[in-house]
């Protein structure tokens, strides 16, 4: 199973009703066969812009985010279970990705052009474009094409 | 008186044709002569160019996310708003910034992943980051504007 993380925006709600809705989306998360790994609260707080949703106008709201496992064929159903709730105002589910071992490329990115990589592809792919062109010194004092 | 005068002529012979048997025969006349010629040798080859790196190159250039190993997470607002402009909200170009193309692309997604979240506003910067440190110049960029 792999491992999700589902970010949630919670309309403005008070503490017990809003034990009420995590308690809600972490049961339709466990119901669906899935493993809880970690809930975070990251604070009420003014949301950076109005946002309307459920025809309500909402300028607060609580930040919660909580890691699952579960099979990715429940994701859809989490989804339009979520989306139907209308204390919650925004809900995205992200795939949870190791960050990739990674070297820095800024050097090579900063050589001047003529000895960048990409730069000598392009170039490369240019020429393999062009078409084949006849060569007039070839010897043969005529054309030996159709004009 | 004869024989003298016979044998000097031959040795002049000798040395007058053949130079190059000179120096053999040199060599085999003054044995110590010919151990200063090898030392000789010996320094001349010591003095040939070394097949080394080059001794003056820089070190790679790095990123300051490289640099610092940090990879960009759409929860960390603070530092995803360094790369936006508190003007227009807009995130910074490569240009700009001077980060490697991976990195760039990793702060950009994470950027846009925080504004969905509402995390993170996208027409301004968040009025609590306004007085962060500055981790580039945009009237100074690292490569000139398309502009």
């Amino acid at each position: 199973m792999p491992s999700y993380e589902l970010a949630l925006v919670l309309r403005q709600l008070p503490r017990p009703e809003l034990i009420s809705v995590i308690r809600r989306t972490a049961e339709a998360i466990l119901d669906k066969g899935g493993i809880i790994r970690k809930l975070e609260n990251l604070g009420t707080r003014a949301l950076p812009h109005k946002v309307s949703e459920h025809g309500v106008v909402h300028r607060v709201g609580t930040h919660f985010t909580i890691a699952f496992d579960t099979a990715p064929t429940k994701i859809s159903d989490l989804k339009e279970e979520f989306g139907r709730d209308i204390d919650i105002v925004r809900r995205y589910i992200f795939k949870v990705e190791e960050p990739e071992e990674h070297k820095c490329t800024l050097h090579e990115e900063m050589l001047p052009p003529a000895y960048r990589k990409d730069v000598q592809e392009l170039i490369a792919t240019a020429q393999r474009k062009q078409k084949p062109k006849y060569n007039y010194n070839s010897g043969l004092d005529y054309y030996p094409f159709q004009k | 008186m004869l024989k003298i005068a016979k044998f000097i002529a031959h040795n002049a012979t000798v040395v007058n044709i053949t130079g190059s048997r000179l120096a053999r025969t040199s060599n085999r006349f003054y044995a110590q002569t010919g151990s200063v010629e090898d030392k000789n040798i010996t320094t001349r080859d010591s003095d040939e160019p070394i097949d080394i790196t080059n001794p003056f190159e820089k070190d790679p250039q790095q990123c300051i996310l490289c640099k610092n190993n940090i990879t960009p997470h759409y929860k960390n607002v603070r530092l995803l708003s360094q790369f936006q402009s508190s003007y227009t909200g807009r995130i910074y170009g490569r240009h700009i910034t001077g980060l490697c193309k991976q990195k760039q692309d990793d702060v950009e997604r994470a950027i846009l992943r925080a504004q969905q979240c509402l995390l993170m506003p996208g027409y301004h910067k968040d009025l609590d980051f306004l007085q962060d440190p500055k981790l580039f110049d945009p009237e100074r960029p690292v490569r000139p504007h398309k502009y």
